[in-house]
């Protein structure tokens, strides 16, 4: 090397070296400012995404029928969820994310925005109670976007199907309507009962949910636990339904349309109650498919209807027991008064018309009731004023609410002069013959199936106002035993005992010689009274027209037994089927049938341990 | 062979095997609860190799590398068109050369000796009578290959050319024209390339070079878990293996690019001043040997080689950091890869075999 430059060279490496540690300084303060200056902002970084406190969804508790078989259950299930930490922010991704699961983006991009507000709490629910199908797409789709996960969370299994659809009801998240008109009562994301006893019992069904701190790693899973507050699981309770006799009406509707209720009478306790056409509750866990809502909300025999509680129909003859007792109290009639039928009878210049046509003859009160005689009833209501019929429903509390404990009962229609202004205002006058239609439980009449059970048990406790009820009673924690709950509130009414007699001896006349004495069983004695009514107004005529060419009557039967010392009252409406002595009193014939006799003969398997479906062939067992 | 082992430079050697040992250990606790978990044996594996050939290089007469300088240039542009043919596609870059399943990057190895070629050429002559035009000839030699390396597309290894370019400061000395001359071509070399050259990947990580909180779920996503994991380190670090951002791999690709992450993650400021210092101590003893090289060309191999080992340095530490753009230019002695981890110590190599001769002589 040349000397002459040796210095010069020296000279620069000297800089070089220089700026190699000034670039090794400059490195250690960066590192300095990250380390040291903003450790704790980095540390609470780190934490956050790394260290997550997620909810732990509680069970609801189960619900058993009266003798402690399982109607609904819960199982394990898996859910694509997004945690609420983990909420997309990007509309592309969320646009991305709704293409990959087909959900509307629209809908889901409100759906993150409202999640994403709320702060902590359930995580946001993408596709619920996955299949082995749900799983392999969750895991496709969790490639591409690491931020979904699965959630493992109690789901409801309604065993009967079909058997108490109406009754159960179904969960289902909470929505964004319910929790603005209640605010601060739930939290977003909350499974609560939407319909039947799960929505009116869901106070009783809900438990606490939990929370727990666990270490999560890039994709979201659990690493460690560092300790978590357990869900307290909703508690079991019991209804007073007796799943056998579901059973018998479920299968005793078969593909008719209609409604029934039988009565405990000792207390009120709803022993069955079957709305036909009924729906499978599990099938509205998930999102409803368009088949769904095809089949079920947009079916003009509307099987969401709980007919037995939001059905009003024309009482037809049923009601002529209201009528007679109408007429004792306000002393038109005694017992013993004869009215002669020649097949029909002219008020106000129109004939009304006896369903005998060649007429009765002369009848008692009795035996009017026995054979329904029309003419023997339009001569009552002729007698008396509107009001008066309605003062006589009011007082043993057929124009009131049952207050059973499901949500949306309707209240049976009676009418009134009051009634016709507010319901008619074009034409507020009350026609003294629209009275006389009133007298065979027909024109403006309309009562709900309970509502009707509720005044046919009256007259078989001799005037006990019950409240209908479906709460039977907590399952004890420890014992797995019924702790009774109290009975709802029972009403006495100043039934006379004179009267009641007329009306029970009638009943039973109708079952020993009068219009359902087909129906009558050799062993339990029966009283009941059948119904024929025009078909009722909240179904679509022109639907029924459509099918079939002219408008079937429903068929009613309302009673009870055994007839000397009464253990039950029910009710039995049948749509567009005719004579109620030909549809609907062997429906209650088949009831009584098996609740007195075959219940008894045959008793369903006694539940136990995890056995959960009644009806399910019993397995055979090794000799 | 006992020869041999006295030509490697003690200062050098211990500071090399330092940093070795360091990074490997980065490596195992950035391969755990990843598929990778066995990384850290094959970088081992690597790294013995690597070694194995400093030693082979140390040994010899450096003279009779440089010797041969034009020849190995020649080859190693073939080798980065024969790339572009032949050449495997990974990731839409063709980059790779598979041999016997095992990847190789020959543009890894190009910048060393496009290094060693220049300096030779320039290095021949007293150096106040190289002229102008060969100074420009010299910058051809660099800019070129650098342009078959873009074609592949790999900015960062075309841009760790440029520490070549310092050897004409080295020996011409800084003259204020030049500076400005310098500045006023960046500026507008930069502005055209933003608007014609730069793929829009590229110019995607400049803006999030720009504000990396722009765009936390995509590419700012890596930086900034990168800074989490840093800052989180505090003075003394989680502990060995128990980075939370490294174990349970919220921070990406830390087993190449942002394995130096993982070290002030795990180990702190105390770590990243160990590691940081270590740097500083291999870049001052490979200026070292630049003064002490008997011919120009050693010294401008040797000034050269600082300048590349100083880029690497400054643009992934500063790169994981946040402080400059997401690169992807590899840490020697931390980033898994064999390419350069055996070109790195062959460069390692070649220095302490220039430190051997001016010792012995």
């Amino acid at each position: 090397m040349d000397p002459r430059q040796r210095p010069l060279l020296h000279r620069r490496l000297g800089v070089f070296k220089a700026m190699a540690w000034c670039l090794v300084a400059t490195l250690i303060l960066i590192y300095a400012w990250l380390q040291l200056v903003r450790h704790g902002e980095f540390k609470q970084l780190a934490l956050q995404q790394a260290v997550k406190v997620r909810p732990i969804a509680a069970p609801r508790g189960l619900v058993l029928d009266r003798n402690g078989h399982r109607l609904v259950d819960n199982r394990r299930a898996l859910h694509l969820v997004i945690q609420r930490e983990d909420l997309p922010t990007r509309p592309e991704v969320v646009a991305a994310l709704a293409l990959a699961l087909e959900l509307d983006p629209v809908a889901l991009a409100r759906k993150i925005q409202i999640y994403r507000v709320a702060g902590k709490g359930r995580p946001l629910v993408l596709k619920e109670n996955l299949d082995d199908a749900g799983i392999a797409l969750a895991e496709r789709v969790r490639a591409r976007f690491p931020f979904l996960s699965v959630d493992v969370a109690p789901r409801r299994v309604y065993l009967g199907d079909e058997l108490a659809g109406h009754v159960l009801g179904y969960v289902g998240e909470v929505d964004e309507e319910l929790m603005k008109a209640k605010p601060g009562v739930f939290r977003l994301g909350e499974t609560i009962g939407k319909e039947g006893f799960e929505a009116s019992g869901n106070d009783k069904l809900k438990g606490v949910d939990g929370q727990k701190r666990i270490l999560v790693d890039q994709l979201g899973t659990e690493v460690a636990n560092f300790g978590q507050a357990d869900a307290t699981s909703g508690r079991s309770l019991f209804l007073t339904l007796d799943a056998g006799l579901q059973k018998v009406m479920q299968d005793a509707y078969g593909e008719e349309a209609g409604a029934a209720v039988v009565l405990d009478l000792r207390d009120g306790g709803i022993l069955a109650m079957y709305s036909s056409p009924s729906y499978d509750p599990n099938l509205f866990l998930n999102r409803l498919s368009q088949e769904m809502v095809d089949r079920y909300l947009n079916n003009p025999t509307r099987p969401m209807l709980n007919r037995a509680i939001q059905g009003i129909y024309a009482p037809g003859s049923t009601f002529k027991l209201l009528v007679a007792l109408a007429a004792l109290e306000k002393g038109v009639a005694t017992p013993q008064t004869v009215i002669y039928c020649a097949g029909k009878k002219n008020f106000y210049g129109r004939d009304f018309r006896c369903d005998k046509l060649s007429g009765h003859g002369g009848l008692s009160m009795v035996q009017a009731i026995a054979q329904s005689c029309d003419v023997y009833f339009y001569e009552l209501a002729s007698r008396m004023d509107v009001d008066d019929l309605y003062a006589t429903a009011e007082k043993y509390g057929f124009t009131e609410r049952t207050g059973i404990d499901l949500p949306q009962e309707k209240r049976t229609r009676i009418p009134s002069r009051a009634w016709k202004r507010k319901a008619s205002p074009r034409d507020p006058k009350w026609y003294a013959g629209e009275t006389i239609s009133v007298g065979i439980g027909q024109g403006a009449v309309g009562v709900t199936p309970l509502g009707l059970a509720r005044f046919y048990a009256l007259l078989a406790t001799r005037g006990k106002l019950l409240t209908p009820h479906l709460f039977y009673g907590f399952r004890g924690d420890q014992s797995n035993e019924l702790e009774p709950a109290p009975v709802p509130p029972q009403k006495d009414t100043p039934l006379d005992p004179r009267n009641w007699a007329v009306l029970d001896e009638g009943l039973f006349e109708v079952m020993r010689s009068g219009t359902a004495q087909r129906s009558a069983l050799k062993e339990i004695t029966m009283a009941g009274k059948t119904g024929t009514a025009q078909v009722a107004t909240f179904v679509d005529r022109a639907h029924y027209a459509r099918q079939a060419k002219h408008l079937k009557d429903h068929a009613l039967f309302a009673g009870y037994a055994p007839h000397e010392k009464p253990q039950i009252a029910f009710a039995v409406v049948v749509e567009n089927a005719g004579f109620g002595a030909d549809m609907a009193a062997p429906i209650a014939k088949k009831l009584v049938q098996y609740w007195f006799i075959d219940r008894l003969k045959n008793p369903l398997p006694p539940p136990r341990g995890r056995m959960v479906d009644p009806f399910a062939p019993v397995p055979e067992v090794a000799e | 062979m006992k020869d041999r082992v006295r030509a490697l430079d003690p200062r050098l050697l211990w500071v090399i095997l330092a940093l070795t040992v360091l990074g490997t250990l980065t490596l195992y606790s950035a391969g755990r609860n990843t598929p990778q978990a066995a990384i850290w044996l094959k970088q081992s594996l690597w790294n013995f190799m690597g070694m194995a050939l400093m030693l082979l290089l140390a040994a010899t007469d450096p003279r009779r590398i440089f010797r041969h300088s034009f020849p190995i240039y020649l080859l190693g542009l073939v080798a980065l068109v024969a790339v572009l043919v032949v050449g495997k596609k990974i990731g839409g870059a063709t980059r790779w050369f598979v041999v016997a399943g095992q990847t190789f990057q020959p543009s890894e190895l190009m910048k060393w000796v496009t290094l060693l070629y220049v300096s030779q050429r320039l290095g021949s002559r007293p150096a106040d009578s190289v002229g102008r035009l060969e100074l420009l000839g010299a910058v051809g030699l660099v800019v070129f290959p650098m342009l078959l390396i873009q074609r592949q597309p790999d900015l960062g290894m075309a841009l760790s050319f440029l520490p070549i370019l310092l050897l004409i400061p080295l020996m011409k000395g800084l003259r204020a024209r030049w500076v400005i001359a310098l500045l006023l071509l960046v500026t507008v070399g930069g502005f055209g390339a933003w608007k014609v050259a730069l793929k829009p990947y590229q110019k995607q990580r400049v803006l999030i070079f720009l504000d990396p909180s722009s765009d936390l779920q995509g590419k700012g996503y890596q930086v900034n878990q990168s800074r989490i994991a840093i800052g989180a380190g505090g003075l003394i670090g989680k502990g060995f293996t128990s980075g939370s951002q490294t174990q349970l791999n919220f921070l990406p690709v830390k087993t190449t690019d942002f394995a130096f992450s993982v070290w002030a993650e795990e180990r702190g400021f105390l770590g990243v001043l160990l590691v940081l210092g270590l740097f500083g101590l291999l870049l001052s003893r490979i200026l070292d040997a630049a003064k002490a090289a008997h011919t120009n060309a050693e010294a401008y191999f040797c000034a050269g080689a600082a300048g590349i080992f100083a880029l690497h340095l400054m643009v992934n530490v500063g790169m994981v950091a946040g402080a400059l753009p997401n690169k992807g230019m590899v840490l020697p002695f931390f980033s898994a890869g064999g390419s350069s981890t055996l070109s790195f110590f062959l460069a390692l190599g070649l220095i302490m075999g220039i430190l051997h001769r001016s010792r012995v002589k």
